[in-house]
């Protein structure tokens, strides 16, 4: 079976062929997205069977150039379980543009070596490969984001992703060159930090730390993703939300792994940082009206929670207790998984109304549910399952790392306990602001009555095949979470952990089948109940009341932006908060306005007038190269001579 | 689990389920006493649901499946719920290392999909209350953990029974620390079940209700499931409040459910007095109110841990 991944991965990469080569748009597309799902589901089913538990691991190395342990075969698990959908509603979001006229050929092109690299990324070994993986992934992401590239905010907002990337990968070499330093190797399996000093190690963890945050969204790296998000198109959107900040998390995990031991500053670095992001992240999704805009801050928010995982397990590693490494990182990993879940099926769902209503401003949409009940029920469930509520996967993830908590209180004791109650709070503020996003977004765009006049509201079957796998992935994990459990119990034990001991089921997962199933029929035995009164006592449709005003239009509903207003003006200044009316002294009714805004605190106030700041300083030089020619051959000679100097004196 | 305890839980399950009704009409019944009122008698909140279950059902006009199932899941939820916490002493149906969590999540399910048939009805009533709640919910949820999360965190345990029996009252900085505790349930007990001061359900305007203007435009079966739900709610709250109690080294089941019904009594009269006394805040102060039940969470959890 192992010996499948491989021409798995070369049958995805003759997409690529079909992409290009064929002349016709459609038959291009379709043909290219089945060969690349058939290559995607050829290297699934060996990923799968060697992460079930007793099934033995893939033994391909290439001469140490690739290695498959548990992180590894982790992720791509979640890679290739999310491409698939993504795939296939490739077929109907590109079509749309095809029957425009529009070209979709550099995208689908783009995002097959996208799916590719990202592959190759957590299966090499080598950090020259990694580099160069992560490289292809960076520029081909960036490729596909430019999909419709005549517009000026797609240029902008993807040019500000391309030079994150790049400044990532500029901190990633300093990274790797230390740990080369130090290990004297470039295969990731020899890099071997124990015989370096803790200043060093510090350095490194820092160091990566910074670069695949940046990937990753934590605050303060993020202020790309909310730009990037908005300008792809849809299956990048998701794919990005899905996996690719989730490499970032693969290169945090990854670099924990180089280290010899972590050291408590470590856990407690990582748990402020996420706790930060996830708060911020939640808060500023509140803040926004553009959909897709604030699913990529709903994305900084889910980072944070992987992170408080990551944190836990660190703080758990510096005090070799296993059962809270098991809670922290087990936590991470599921939740990285089931963030990838939801979060695909809402960004496919973005899309889905995009095409349709032509707008990403929530405030002008309502009313969806009248068009297609079937496509209602599925975007409430990927939001159910993204605020963390049982019966779905969310609550399943930070149930683990709420777990965490607690046994850092119980193993640890005293000083820990109140960190960890502050911890506990943050998390769980988190929850109630996320319950409070959903809930505006859902009943803004898909309930009430239509503020736009919806003129139809179709949903292709490839779509709904999509977003219907991810909506049976969340209720699965959420009902029965068990078989991810072996597997990610078996990843841990595959690298985090001493082996055999690790166990994700000291949590009494029995109950939490019980409470899922006795809430669905619960709600089925009492629908039939409802069903039952109904016919005997009566029932009907009746105008809504409106304190006997009898003229109410669609506009006159309640508004995304006054229905966050009381919890966005808490953080007002963080927030960027500001609000504008068009006051007017007249007796009589004027048409007025009203405005409101929010903008990212770290893009406006610190990212961008820094940037102008350098910008400003680096155009000085300028006149060297304007003036004569002298002038700047001389210019050029200095810079090299001071640089020469400095690099002597270093050594 | 043994039988023996699986039946009791069953009991502790549908008492809760059979009671609560009761408990709302004994809140008002003082309530009315202390004004000088006669007042309803105290079955009068099953009388209502009868009447409401008899009642024809009317759904506004723009609504759609979401307030059909709404009401189900509120339901649904706070009963799971309910089945989490103990009687007495007798365990709970439900109880395991964690339930904590589940317990503040499935009331979380609830107010989503609360909030959610709210905003269906599609009209700017509903949208407010909604609003409203959706604020409150996000200070709320830190005082429940600030609360009933600081004893799991002095106790080791995570579930809900195991937390409120393993309290023992040894030293003084605990019972302050309980009683203080008791306070911060308190306000959270009125907050989520939409009581004085944060919110009226006697109003005539509203513009001035919180839960009473979600459920404006639902009849019947569904205006059943609704109040039904909420007053298992505000049981399900008080009986938090009364688990503070049972560390006073009770050992005896029927002590317990004397210990029990005492407290259940006087949370009943703290609440009808708090109603009689204070009129509801203006929504502009609510929040500050609930940050004085966090900020006496954490100035609580601060001295014990250093009284420890």
């Amino acid at each position: 079976m192992e010996s499948l991944f491989f021409p798995g991965l070369a049958v995805q990469m003759t997409a690529l062929i079909f992409a290009i080569l064929i002349k016709d748009r459609k038959k291009s597309l379709i043909l290219s997205q089945v060969i690349l799902i058939i290559g995607i589901i050829i290297s699934f089913l060996p990923v799968l069977i060697s992460l079930l538990p007793g099934h033995a691991g893939i033994n391909i190395s290439y001469n140490g150039m690739f290695r498959f342990d548990g992180l590894t075969k982790f992720f791509l698990f979640v890679i290739q379980i999310i491409a698939v959908p993504t795939s296939i509603y490739n077929l109907s979001y590109f079509d749309h543009y095809i029957k425009k006229g529009h070209s979709a050929a550099s995208s689908i092109v783009f995002f097959i070596i996208l799916v590719v690299a990202c592959q190759f990324i957590v299966i090499s070994n080598h950090a020259i490969m990694f580099l160069i993986s992560w490289e292809i992934m960076g520029t081909s992401a960036y490729g596909a984001m430019l999909f419709e590239k005549e517009k000026p905010d797609v240029q902008k907002g993807s040019f500000y992703y391309f030079v994150a990337s790049h400044v990532l990968v500029f901190i990633m070499y300093i990274a790797f060159f230390l740990l080369h330093h130090e290990s004297g190797s470039w295969f990731f399996t020899d890099f071997d930090l124990s015989g370096s000093e803790s200043s060093i190690v510090a350095a490194i963890f820092l160091l990566s730390f910074a670069a695949f945050g940046i990937k990753a969204g934590f605050i303060p790296f993020h202020f790309w993703l909310p730009r990037a998000h908005p300008v792809a198109p849809t299956p990048l959107s998701a794919f990005l939300s899905g996996i690719i900040i989730k490499l970032g998390i693969y290169g945090i995990m990854r670099t924990i792994l180089f280290l010899p031991s972590v050291s408590e500053w470590m856990g407690w670095f990582v748990l402020a940082v996420s706790m930060v992001s996830a708060i911020f992240g939640v808060w500023y999704a509140l803040a926004q009206h553009d959909l897709k805009k604030l699913l990529a801050y709903h994305s900084i928010e889910n980072i944070g929670i992987i992170g408080l995982g990551i944190g836990i397990g660190l703080i758990g590693s510096a005090n070799n207790s296993i059962g809270i490494q098991v809670l922290g990182f087990g936590g991470a990993l599921l939740h990285t998984l089931n963030h990838a879940i939801f979060k695909s099926l809402l960004f496919t769902g973005s899309g889905i109304i995009y095409q349709n209503l032509g707008t990403r401003n929530i405030e002008s949409m309502g009313g969806i549910v009248h068009h297609s009940k079937f496509f209602t029920l599925l975007f409430i469930i990927g939001s159910v399952a993204i605020s963390g509520i049982p019966p779905l996967n969310g609550f399943i993830s930070e149930f683990i790392i709420f777990n965490g908590f607690f046994m850092i209180s119980n193993e640890l004791k005293n000083d820990y306990s109140l960190a960890m109650i502050v911890s506990v709070v943050g998390l769980a503020l988190v929850g109630g602001l996320a319950v409070a996003c959903f809930t505006k977004i859902n009943s803004i765009m898909l309930l009430g009555s239509e503020r736009k006049k919806i003129v139809s509201f179709k949903v292709s079957m490839a779509e709904y095949i999509s977003l219907g796998f991810f909506a049976i992935l969340c209720i699965f994990i959420g009902f029965y979470p068990q078989p991810v459990l072996w597997i990610i119990n078996g990843v841990l034990e595959e690298g985090f952990l001493p082996a055999g001991k690790g166990t994700l089921f000291s949590i009494k997962w029995g109950y939490i089948n019980l409470v899922c199933i006795s809430l669905t029929a619960g709600v089925a035995v009492l629908f039939v109940l409802r069903r039952i009164l109904k016919k005997k006592y009566g029932g009907r449709r009746s105008a809504a009341w409106g304190c006997g005003y009898d003229l109410l239009t669609p506009k006159m509903q309640y508004t995304a932006s006054s229905y966050a207003d009381e919890l966005n003006i808490i953080p007002k200044a963080l927030l960027v908060y500001c609000k504008k009316y068009q006051d007017h002294d007249s007796v009589f009714p004027v048409e007025t306005g009203f405005h409101s805004h929010s903008d990212d605190f770290i893009d406006t106030k610190i990212v961008l007038p820094v940037y102008r700041k350098s910008v400003a300083i680096i155009a000085k030089f300028d006149y060297f190269s304007r003036s004569d020619v002298r002038y700047y051959v001389a210019f050029i000679l200095g810079s090299i001579a001071i640089y020469t100097m400095v690099a002597f004196l270093w050594n | 689990m043994e039988l023996i305890e699986i039946v009791q839980g069953l009991i502790s399950f549908f008492l809760i389920l059979a009671f609560s009704p009761l408990f709302a009409g004994i809140v008002n019944k003082q309530k009315a006493l202390f004004i000088g009122k006669k007042g309803a008698p105290v079955l009068q909140p099953y009388y209502e649901l009868i009447k409401l279950f008899k009642k024809e059902t009317i759904n506004a006009g723009d609504s759609s499946f979401i307030s059909v199932f709404s009401p189900l899941i509120n339901f649904t939820s706070v009963t799971v719920a309910a089945a989490i916490l103990p009687i007495g002493l007798w365990q709970p149906l439900i109880s395991f290392e964690g339930d904590i969590i589940l317990f503040a999540y499935l009331l979380g399910l609830a107010r989503f999909f609360q909030i959610l048939a709210a905003m269906d009805i599609g009209s700017s009533f509903e949208g407010m209350g909604a609003s409203r709640e959706a604020l409150f919910a996000v200070f709320a949820e830190p005082i429940f953990f600030f609360t009933v999360g600081s004893i799991a965190f002095i106790s080791g345990h995570t579930s809900i029974s195991g937390i409120f029996h393993s309290v023992s009252l040894n030293n003084i900085s605990v019972i302050v620390f309980v009683v203080v505790c008791s306070i911060s349930s308190f306000i959270l007990a009125v907050t989520e079940c939409s009581r004085m001061p944060v919110d009226d359900p006697n109003t005539h305007l509203e513009l001035t209700m919180i839960h009473e203007v979600m459920i404006l435009d639902n009849s019947g079966i569904d205006l059943f499931f609704y109040q039904i739900s909420s007053y298992i709610k505000l049981f399900i709250y008080s009986v938090i409040i009364t688990s503070f109690f049972y560390p006073f080294s009770v050992e005896n089941y029927w002590l317990a459910l004397l210990v029990f019904l005492v407290v259940m009594f006087a949370i009943s009269s703290v609440l009808a007095l708090t109603e009689t006394v204070t009129s509801r805040f203006r929504m502009k102060n609510i929040p500050q109110y609930l940050l004085f039940a966090t900020a006496i969470g954490i100035l609580n959890l601060l001295i014990f841990t250093f009284s420890e």
